[in-house]
């Protein structure tokens, strides 16, 4: 299958260091070699997530991209910020499918495991207007493995601290026609106490919540024609979480789905896929017996996606279209469940005007049947070559967001201090998102420097907390416009890799998140904790093959992030106490590894994460939930390898 | 889809001769129960709930008293609990809120609020029967076995809750029988706190010389909700 992919002689000949010549699909819909990618993609490889030992996209991000922070919000669902942007204003994607159902706005990150995934695609801003609503921080796509050899079956485990567990098994076939691959994996970490000083500022946590997890995903390729290739899925997921000892807190994802790609001829293709996702949450009552679920979010999506590509001038059309019927049952909406269509049509040109100048421009349409909302985006990106080896980016793309089912029909008494309240004449969110980009490799050495501007209009979230007109008991906070704000920032990532086994990567991000306030100018109550200023990760990899059958490698890696301030309530039970500014401290976490390869099949692994033993001081929401230096023994076995 | 898995919760309470249920999740109510009502509804076959409800006096009386965290004074008293830290051992007082005393009715043999119990100048004694079933023919038994009365309390009936997120908890000061509070007990840590049910037999002695059996069977109503009461009993025992 070509899908319709340039790859040129002189590109092959390139230097593969850095990932240059990998392929990358999520900024423009149409494969294109990382370094020719128009619009900016930071790639993160399967020898990366190998490197980092991840178990989930939480370990691994928080790992590999400064600006990239995951925290609590209420109740200890865990929110993650994205140089500025968060929850609803990221899209996870898992080749190329969106996930149903969301905790405090955000996708179930222990969903996202990192076992057999190929690389991860993450494109930044809007510039991935194509994605529509959802994406105008960026996506973020989860690309897994393709069974390439006639079999593979590979174990891996791991333990750690308060009886962490992790296994997980692959099996893959190969044949003529038909590929399979199963996935297993089990997650499982006991709840632990964390004692905090005396005196907090804020909210503070004091028991961090494990949970068992089960994610069991079949895909099956069929390829009866060298112009024909059919992909089916199916995949369940469940979480157990036990937050009150005889009433677990149960999660489950059921999704399947199947896609069809066809070669038409040398220079037309066609995509066209159906995707079923449910994300469900009940309470099991151990007394009685009952699993009663008070949430349910079901996806029904379709998709086509046609691609024209002019070989004669390396110019390539794509046109395509989605439909999804999104349906929520959540016990807090007043009306029980809701449900709407949402469709959208794209077209995007990518013009490759000489050797060294492309210009990718792109309009998309989305309607939403709730409230009969509709949109028009459009995005320009250009990309610069004046040498080898440096690519020059500069771009514009509008993002935008409907309001979720939720943020409109809500209702939900919040232990007490106010009741969350959904808002349906809520106007969609738009951002202007401006941004440019250069990256240079020479010889051993790769750098990477980008910069962002976003100008963000009518964001939807929770104002300002307020009484009745006639009732001054009860208060409400009710989903909301707010005022324009800006968020802008940039980075910068410098790497080497040595001949003798020595590579070196430093990533620092720049966030400067100016916090919205409402229409009239009040302190709204933010919903989190904004992003902090500055971050910075760092790796040093040292990789030795000794011997045919031993070799070892050791990271050593870390991040930085420095302090932030927020404005909150004083007394979220009396909000005319007024509102101080809360200072999170800064912290810096260090992890070091050894890994062992005996062969070809089996890795040792053993890590000492939190090498510093850190231990907070307050275990604030955006704190790291660590109470000290974390000893893991993980083993990797390629059983088809011994043999 | 995949209803199958889930459950529906049915809202009817199915009790059976012998068995009491109430809702007592209220932070502001102690529900009041005599035994010779509850054997009564069972007799004439009524559903009606055998307990009586009662509301915990917060308003300030006018009057000023500012009595020490040990003075056993009618009212509301104010701990911070070091809820987010060590858990709610470590605790101090802030303030105190003179109220009128606990109303009650004539007649009655114990009270419930969540998870305290208080007698009508009762005695308590927790048994190691888990099953109503074996416990032997009478409380005579239970002759020699130690019983302990009602004592002053002020941390546990937590009555006021428009501080919590700072700790902060305005406690009933009261007297209530830490044995058969017992039967549900709750921790801080972890954070929201862990509900334990003990499931011993307890025999309560009523100043009347009576004695009655009581087990706590479940503490959440069908939809989860907790400090709902399903009730074991057996009296006069």
């Amino acid at each position: 299958m070509t899908l319709g992919i340039t790859i040129s002689v002189s590109a092959q000949q390139q230097d593969s260091t850095y990932y240059l010549n990998d392929v990358v699909v999520t900024g423009t819909r149409t494969p294109k070699l990382l370094k020719d990618a128009p619009i900016q993609t930071r790639l993160i490889t399967a020898a990366d997530i190998e490197k980092v030992d991840a178990t989930n996209v939480e370990d691994l991000l928080q790992q590999e991209m400064p600006g990239a922070e995951f925290s609590y919000a209420m109740n200890q669902k865990k929110h993650m910020n994205l140089c500025g942007f968060g929850g609803q204003g990221l899209l996870f994607l898992v080749d190329g499918e969106r996930l149903a159902g969301e905790t405090m706005d955000d996708v179930d990150f222990t969903r996202l495991n990192m076992a057999n995934v190929e690389r991860i695609e993450i494109v930044r801003g809007a510039a991935s207007a194509l994605y529509g609503s959802n994406a105008g921080g960026g996506v973020i796509n989860i690309i897994t493995k393709e069974q390439t050899t006639p079999w593979t079956l590979h174990l891996n485990g791991r333990l750690a601290r308060h009886n962490e567990r992790r296994y997980g098994g692959a099996y893959g076939v190969r044949g003529k026609w038909l590929q399979n691959t199963l996935n297993v994996n089990h997650t499982s970490t006991d709840n632990f106490n964390v004692h905090n000083a005396k005196n907090p500022s804020t909210q503070v946590v004091a028991t961090v919540y494990g949970d068992r997890t089960w994610n069991i995903k079949d895909r099956l390729v069929f390829t009866p024609t060298e112009k024909l290739k059919l992909v089916g899925r199916a995949g369940f997921f469940y979480r157990e979480l036990t937050r009150t000892a005889d009433a677990p807190e149960r999660y489950r994802d059921f999704n399947a789905g199947l896609r069809g790609f066809w070669d038409i001829c040398k220079s037309d293709n066609l995509e066209l896929s159906y995707s079923f996702d449910q994300y469900d949450k009940s309470d099991y009552y151990k007394i009685p017996h009952l699993d009663v679920r008070d949430y349910s979010n079901v996806q029904n999506t379709f998709r086509g996606v046609y691609n024209h590509h002019d070989w004669d001038t390396g110019n390539i059309l794509t046109i395509g279209t989605d439909f999804m019927h999104d349906y929520l049952m959540n016990k807090n909406m007043g009306c029980l469940s809701e449900s709407q269509n949402t469709f959208d049509a794209f077209i995007q040109y990518d013009w490759l005007i000489n050797a060294q100048w492309e210009l990718v421009s792109a309009v998309r349409y989305d309607y939403f049947s709730d409230h009969k909302g509709a949109r028009f985006t459009p995005k320009v990106t250009a990309r610069y070559q004046p040498i080898d080896n440096l690519n020059l980016r500069l771009g514009y793309g509008m993002g935008f967001r409907a309001p979720a089912l939720k943020e409109k029909y809500y209702n939900f008494d919040m232990v007490g201090i106010w009741i969350i309240r959904g808002n349906p004449d809520l106007k969609s969110e738009l951002s202007h998102n401006f941004n440019a980009s250069a990256d240079y490799t020479t010889g051993h050495y790769n750098l990477t420097i980008a910069a962002y501007y976003n100008d963000v209009r009518n964001k939807l979230a929770t104002g300002v907390p307020h009484y009745q007109s006639n009732d001054n008991k009860q208060l409400y906070l009710d989903y909301t416009n707010l005022e324009n704000y800006a968020i802008y920032g940039g980075d910068v990532t410098v790497q080497a890799r040595w001949d003798n086994g020595l590579s070196t990567r430093l990533s620092y991000a720049y966030t400067n998140e100016r916090l919205p306030k409402d229409k009239e100018g009040h302190t709204i109550n933010n919903q989190y904790i904004p992003a902090r200023r500055h971050s910075l990760t760092a790796r040093v990899d040292w990789d030795k093959q000794f011997t045919r059958d031993y070799g070892l490698l050791l990271s050593l890696s870390g991040r930085f992030l420095s302090d932030v301030k927020n404005v909150e309530f004083i007394d979220y039970y009396d909000i005319s106490q007024g509102t101080n500014t809360i200072h999170y401290p800064a912290y810096t976490l260090w992890k070091l590894s050894v890994t062992q390869r005996f062969g070809t099949a089996c890795r040792l692994t053993c890590t000492a994460d939190n090498l510093l033993n850190y231990k907070p001081k307050y275990y604030y929401f955006n704190s790291p939930m660590t109470d000290g230096i974390n000893l893991m023994l993980g083993l990797s076995v390629d059983i088809d390898r011994l043999f | 889809m995949f209803e199958e898995l889930y459950d529906t919760p049915t809202e009817s309470i199915n009790i059976r001769e012998g068995q009491l249920y109430v809702d007592a999740s209220s932070w502001l109510h102690w529900y009041y129960l005599d035994f010779n009502t509850a054997n009564r509804n069972f007799a004439e076959g009524g559903t009606s709930s055998a307990f009586v409800r009662y509301e915990i006096p917060t308003e300030a009386l006018n009057h000023s008293a500012n009595p020490t965290s040990t003075t056993s004074c009618a009212g509301i008293y104010t701990y911070w609990y070091d809820v987010f830290g060590t858990g709610l051992s470590n605790h101090e007082f802030r303030s105190f809120t003179p109220t009128t005393s606990q109303p009650e009715p004539a007649s009655w043999h114990i009270a419930v609020h969540r998870n305290n119990v208080r007698t009508n100048g009762g005695a308590v004694h927790e048994t190691s029967y888990t099953s109503m079933n074996d416990l032997p023919e009478s409380s005579e038994a239970f002759a020699e076995a130690t019983f302990t009365e009602d004592v002053w309390n002020e941390l546990d009936v937590w009555t006021v809750q428009a501080q919590m997120l700072q700790g902060l908890i305005g406690n009933q000061g009261i007297k209530v029988n830490p044995i058969l509070s017992s039967w549900l007990k709750v921790s801080i840590p972890p954070v929201p706190p862990t509900f334990t049910l003990n499931n011993h037999v307890f025999i309560i002695r009523m100043n009347d010389g009576t004695y009655a059996a009581v087990q706590l069977q479940n503490y959440q109503s069908p939809a989860g909700t907790k400090c709902c009461l399903t009730i074991n009993y057996k009296y006069p025992y």
